[in-house]
């Protein structure tokens, strides 16, 4: 049969079914382009859709040890500057060296599979090799410190920001101290700072990047925080 | 169900485009690591990088490098783009810089030998067992003058306090380097009667005609020749682009890079030379400098065109093209060296050569041979003596040491059991043989106690550049690390060689008359001296800011201070040249043979890295080995293919190596890099390769008493065996094809 030779009379029930599967093999066709057009576009613009994440996709990298922010954080209730120390001083927050984890874990940790590993490590004389989980390209220099300085400190909590340096909303508030009101003081800490940009890391087993950290994110926030947007504020 | 064809293909595409999406989404994994060192200061984590600035020692020399330390480690090193000699360049010797300081074989505490030499068995000891050792060796000595210190030719400040030491301990101190430039010191000196090796300025000349010195690659100062080099060939002053024209009997970087190689019968450039001068002096009166023409005519008639063709190998014409070219160019510069200066009269070679720069009347002109004028402050430490004959000094310590003279012997910087053919021998009478090498070399393999020095990016130190850049400059070195061994505590680790002798003159309760309690304060006495003179590329207000500026900018230069007066006086006449002679018939020693230098291992210190290992020479593009270049024909009839193991025999002994035929090479020529065929202790350098060096005759300069290295005749013979040569060239075909260029699928084999 050639395409484009439809004779009305001649549909035969063969010729119905054969019209039909094509219609369905087309409509599954268009349902996968459209499907890898919204991962890759996604994918590109910001992080992949929570959908794909059953794929495996949106998870963070496997660390040489399984090191879980949740227990260290949420369960022991460490503060990120105890281990990220440079963050308030320097530009990268580094992480920290397998000495201090050995200051507790040479005798704490019991026999679980990380601490043995981490153990070896140290006994071995080996370095930890971390895979990156935040980065942004070489021609961008982030610098922690006068982040953490800008929204750390003595903060008024307002209704709506005028003034951010100095300010800070109800909600994020809220989220430091439940009993806080409107009008009054609140102490930002630096570990508070962190989730900002980072998400609930205290929360997270395994640590994965939620923000894209485009240039668009920072320069969004850079805008509503007044901060400098001039280009060589960070490309210099 | 039918498929069309179109369906198909759209099918197929978006299922290939959607795997590549799969597959490339996400970074890979290892591509970003961020590590946890195992014990760190949290002070010392910063993410920012700190760029020191100090001095790669080369073998000839030094250049000026910034290195990036983060986090107290060495991470990368880049060329001073504000030193003199380099300006910002940097080659691959002042790259792996790195792989020495976190090199895995690097002795890190003085060793006492366990077993017999050679034997690579050691005892660690502490500093005060091992100092207190050689202390109390050179204080029983049965002879007031039975120590000798052997060092590379050394400049400044090192010199100063070696001099002391050598002074006042009563000890004999020989400068060795295993390519020596005493014939051209010796040349210099009587030809243009200078001490220092002029700066010869090749961006601004115009037309330059080099005798075997590989000056872009490793003669003298590659890193400065080959920065005028580029502007030499852009001529953006106006008269354009340069010729460059190499004579010599291997092709080297200089010579492929060349508009022309020309080849003559080995030893007699020379002659070449002087039958220019003959063309210039007859031919082209008006365009050459000499007062007593007449003399030198007759003396030179000798070595007319006709007469020398049979000797140099090179036709009438040729002989007078070259001496055209350097009349009819503005700015002509001679330049000579390399294998051509090693000749049994080598020296005599360089003489003629280097005259004819006098002749073109291109001294203290631009584009031509500038004179490097005496920095200030020397009084105290004269170095890089210009009549000094290193190989002639080493065969005298060979024999004194042969026959019990020496007692003790203290190498730094050397390594004459890899250089100097049979001097291993000579140590079986010295009762006592100290090494201050960092890494188990040849000679600190035959030593008895190792005092391992540390690396130079962890130490400090000043060199005075031969050949400087035509102004006086002095290199400064500092520490950029600390020392990689010192968490090994106070008693082990590495020491600076300079604060080492120092100590072994406190512990005898000599005062060395320095003022200073350690090297650093030594230069630190120094640059107060310089500071003094108020003039140069450091302008301070007080001692302590000019200290800062001096190590912030690498050095202190005076761009100001040049050489004024060019009168060089009476111009000896040339004497007849002597030929040069081979060791060995040559009917039953057929080839020439040719070491050459490459510009990663240069002399065979560069070994034990292996980056430098692994930097293909830029003709071959061989790594990792010794090869012997042969004409592909003579090959061809020989029966030889490349990767072949050949021995190659002279009358001292044989060697065997893997054959490079290739067509860049006369018929009658053997040409084999030095710098493999170590018997050392580290990984990287021993067991690899052969030692080219072990074959050469020890016949000597005429005139100079240097080594004439370029002087044996060989012969060579199969051995049956083969084996792929590691190389990059031709290694990846992109599709093999049968003769009638068919594919050619390659399967398993089984």
């Amino acid at each position: 049969m050639l395409p484009g030779e439809f004779d009305r009379s001649k549909l035969t029930r063969g010729l119905m079914l054969k019209l039909g599967m094509l219609g369905i093999a087309g409509g599954i066709a268009s349902l996968f382009v459209l499907v890898m057009l919204a991962f890759v576009l996604s994918a590109w613009f910001g992080r992949p859709l929570e959908i794909f994440s059953v794929f495996g996709f949106n998870e963070g990298p496997t660390q040489p040890i399984a090191f879980p922010h949740d227990v260290h954080v949420n369960k022991i209730g460490l503060d990120c500057t105890f281990c990220h120390r440079t963050v308030t001083e320097k530009p990268a927050a580094s992480v920290p060296s397998v000495g201090l984890c050995m200051t507790c874990h040479k005798a704490l940790g019991g026999d679980k599979e990380g601490v043995q590993q981490l153990r070896q490590y140290y006994s071995a004389g080996q370095p930890i090799d971390w895979i990156r989980v935040h980065r942004v390209p070489d021609h961008v220099r982030f610098v922690h410190e006068a982040h953490i300085r800008f929204f750390s400190g003595e903060k008024n909590v307002v209704n709506r920001i005028t003034n951010s340096s100095t300010q800070i909303t109800i909600e994020n508030a809220l989220k430091i101290d439940p009993n806080v009101r409107e009008g009054e003081t609140i102490s930002v800490a630096a570990s508070q700072v962190c989730s900002t940009c980072h998400g609930d890391v205290a929360s997270m087993p395994k640590v994965k990047q939620i923000r894209p950290l485009k240039m668009a994110d920072c320069v969004n926030c850079h805008r509503d925080n007044n901060a400098p947007t001039d280009c060589t504020t960070c490309h210099y | 169900m039918k498929i069309s064809r179109r369906r198909f293909l759209k099918l197929f595409g978006g299922s290939v485009t959607a795997a590549a999406i799969f597959q490339a989404c996400g970074i890979p994994e290892r591509e970003l690591i961020v590590q946890s060192p195992l014990e760190m200061p949290e002070d010392m984590v910063s993410g920012t990088d700190n760029w020191y600035a100090t001095l790669s020692p080369g073998e000839a020399v030094s250049s000026g490098i910034v290195v990036r330390v983060m986090e107290g480690r060495a991470k990368k090193i880049e060329g001073n783009s504000d030193y003199p000699i380099n300006q910002g360049k940097h080659n691959v010797v002042a790259e792996s810089g790195l792989q020495g300081l976190y090199h895995p074989d690097r002795i890190s505490s003085p060793r006492i030998r366990r077993g017999n030499r050679g034997e690579d068995k050691w005892d660690e000891i502490s500093w005060t067992d091992a100092l207190s050792r050689v202390s109390e060796s050179m204080t029983n000595l049965k002879k007031s003058s039975g120590v000798v210190l052997v060092t590379e030719p050394l400049s400044s400040n090192l010199n100063l306090v070696v001099n002391k030491f050598v002074s006042k301990f009563n000890v004999k101190h020989v400068q060795y380097e295993l390519i020596e430039k005493t014939n051209l010191r010796w040349a210099v000196k009587k030809v243009f009667k200078q001490d220092r090796i002029p700066d010869f300025d090749i961006e601004n000349s115009d037309y330059v005609i080099s005798f075997g010195a590989d000056f872009l690659n490793t003669w003298n100062s590659p890193l400065r020749y080959s920065r005028g080099y580029s502007n030499f060939r852009e001529q953006s002053t106006g008269s354009g682009r340069g010729t460059l024209i190499y004579v010599g009997s291997h092709l080297s970087l200089t010579a492929a890079n060349a508009d022309k190689w020309i080849y003559v019968i080995p030893g007699s450039e020379g002659i070449l030379a002087y039958a220019i001068s003959y063309v210039l002096l007859d031919k082209y009166e008006s365009d050459v400098k000499v007062s007593d023409e007449k003399t030198w005519l007759k003396v030179l008639s000798q070595y007319a065109p006709s007469k020398v063709k049979e000797l140099t190998g090179l036709s009438e014409s040729e002989i007078e093209e070259l001496a055209k070219g350097l009349v009819k160019h503005k700015r002509p510069l001679v330049l000579g060296g390399g294998s051509v200066g090693a000749y049994t009269n080598g020296m005599q070679n360089l003489e003629a050569i280097y005259m004819l720069n006098v002749l073109l009347g291109n001294v203290g002109q631009k584009g031509g041979v500038i004179f490097n004028p005496t920095p200030p402050i020397l009084k105290g430490f004269p170095d890089h003596l210009s009549d000094y004959a290193n190989f002639a000094h080493m065969r005298e310590l060979g024999s004194s040491a042969k026959s019990g003279e020496v007692e003790i012997l203290l190498l730094r910087g050397v390594n004459p059991v890899y250089g100097v053919p049979g001097f291993k021998t000579c140590l079986s009478e010295i009762p006592l043989i100290v090494s201050f090498s960092g890494i188990m070399d040849d000679s600190a393999m035959m030593a008895d106690i190792i005092l391992p020095e540390n690396h130079y990016l962890e130490d400090w130190g000043s060199d005075i550049p031969n050949p400087g850049p035509g102004y006086p400059t002095i290199g400064f070195q500092q520490p950029v690390v600390r020392p990689f061994f010192e968490k090994r505590g106070i008693h082990l680790g590495t020491k600076s060689f300079p604060d080492v002798i120092m100590a072994l003159a406190e512990i005898q309760n000599i005062d060395l008359g320095l003022n200073a309690s350690n090297y650093e304060n030594v230069l630190r006495n120094f640059v107060d001296e310089l500071f003094k003179l108020k003039r140069g590329s450091i302008k301070a207000n007080n001692s302590r800011d000019f200290w800062n500026g001096v190590l912030q900018r690498g050095g202190w230069w005076d761009v100001d201070d040049r050489v004024v007066n060019y009168e060089l006086g009476s111009i000896p006449v040339p004497t007849k040249l002597a030929s040069a002679r081979f060791s060995g018939n040559v009917d039953t020693y057929p080839f020439y043979l040719v070491p050459f230098e490459l510009g990663s291992l240069t002399d065979g210190r560069g070994a034990h890295l292996p980056w430098l290992q692994a930097t293909p020479d830029p003709i071959t593009t061989v790594t990792w080995a010794t090869w012997i270049e042969i004409n592909l024909n003579k090959a061809k009839e020989l029966g030889i293919k490349e990767g072949d193991v050949i021995k190659v025999k002279s009358e001292y002994g044989e060697i065997e190596a893997f054959a490079y035929p290739h067509p860049g090479v006369s018929p009658d020529v053997l040409a084999i890099p030095i710098g493999q065929g170590h018997e050392s202790g580290d990984r990287y350098s021993s067991a690899r390769g052969a030692n080219v060096l072990s074959i050469l005759s020890p016949a000597t300069d005429e005139e100079s008493g240097a080594w004439a290295w370029a002087s044996t005749r060989v012969s060579i013979s199969l051995t049956g065996n083969n084996s792929p040569l590691s190389k990059f060239e031709n290694i990846a075909p992109d599709l093999s094809v049968d003769e009638g260029g068919h594919i050619i699928k390659i399967t398993s084999g089984e």
